[in-house]
């Protein structure tokens, strides 16, 4: 498999500081001055507080990267090599930060817990793609207000099938029609797959009592 | 011993029930949350802790979580689960990639 068939084919020519096959790494003072430090600060903030980092078992310095990325793109899941990377040049604010963490932090445990064919079978990534737009807060409904979406009944669903076709399309190569009818075909399934909250959380209450039923889960499933 | 604290059974209760709730149920379902199932199941859990009569409360109450447990798992998986995680999860990375891989 050729360089130029990764690039264009898998998304990786977002990630121009992957895709040369070699990493680089940049003198003490380029990390400590630039968009590398403030990405690593607000990820360890993120990761500290965040509410689903303990359901993967991650740590900070081999799973997750802070990189130039080109475009809007705010991070991704590199399956090849099990990181999350995070768009230093693209994430400025600490809440973005911790969104885009919980988005990435989805398919990681869809990577760890299932045969996701990231490559090759689209209805996978499709699926993966939705249940991050789902259960990140991506489509929050004060997210979309900030975007300008403005919808109320039932309009969750709208954002997580936009946003899941937006990410497929940036890194994949398939036209758009293609692309909506994976999503239409595995919508139902994928939506309604909470794991491993077993809730859509939209806030930090539901944060709270989802952790609250992963510790509980012993007691729980030897008690049914 | 029940699945749940009883007071979790009345946590979930209040938390269905909160106007931030239910306005993020209609956002999500375009439906109004169902919340009285975590009300009785409250109420048999209750019963269950007195000891007195409780065998049919538990079973009311375990029925009652079994179907949730069902509602969670009511589709057909796109990907098929692992039984291990991936081999390469935790191995270092490599600096030099081969330029064939």
């Amino acid at each position: 498999m050729g360089q130029t068939k990764q690039e264009e084919e898998y998304g990786y020519d977002l990630f121009p500081e992957r895709n040369a096959g070699k990493y680089k790494k940049g003198s003490v003072a380029e990390s400590l001055l630039t968009f590398n430090h403030k990405c690593q600060v607000m990820l360890q903030l993120a990761v500290e507080t965040s509410d689903t980092s303990y359901l993967v078992g991650l740590f900070k310095d081999r799973h997750f990267a802070c990189e130039d990325c080109d475009g809007t793109v705010s991070g991704g899941f590199d399956a090849a090599t099990s990181q999350i990377v995070l768009c230093q040049n693209n994430i400025h604010q600490q809440s973005h930060m911790n969104r885009v963490v919980t988005h990435e932090l989805i398919h990681a445990f869809d990577h760890c817990r299932a045969h996701v064919d990231w490559f090759n079978n689209f209805r996978h990534l499709a699926c993966s793609e939705i249940r991050a737009a789902n259960l990140s807060g991506d489509c929050s409904f004060s997210n979309e207000v900030a975007r300008f979406h403005f919808g109320m009944k039932q309009h969750h669903q709208e954002c997580v099938r936009g946003r899941a076709l937006r990410s497929i399309l940036a890194v994949r190569k398939i036209n758009r029609q293609a692309a909506e009818k994976i999503v239409d075909e595995v919508f139902d399934t994928c939506f309604n797959d909470h794991a491993p909250f077993g809730r859509i959380p939209h806030g930090k209450k539901d944060a709270k009592f989802a952790h609250r039923d992963y510790e509980n889960r012993n007691r729980y499933y030897a008690n049914l | 011993q029940t699945p749940r604290a009883c007071s979790d059974y009345w946590s979930e209760y209040r938390h269905c029930r909160s106007l931030w709730n239910r306005f993020h149920h209609y956002y999500t379902y375009g439906t109004s949350p169902s919340c009285y199932q975590w009300k009785e199941d409250y109420y048999n859990c209750k019963a269950c802790e007195k000891s007195t009569g409780g065998e049919a409360k538990q079973e009311a109450l375990q029925r009652s979580e079994r179907n949730r447990v069902a509602e969670q798992r009511k589709f057909s998986p796109v990907w098929e689960l692992r039984r291990d995680p991936p081999s390469d999860w935790h191995l270092p990375l490599n600096h030099e990639k081969p330029q064939d891989s």
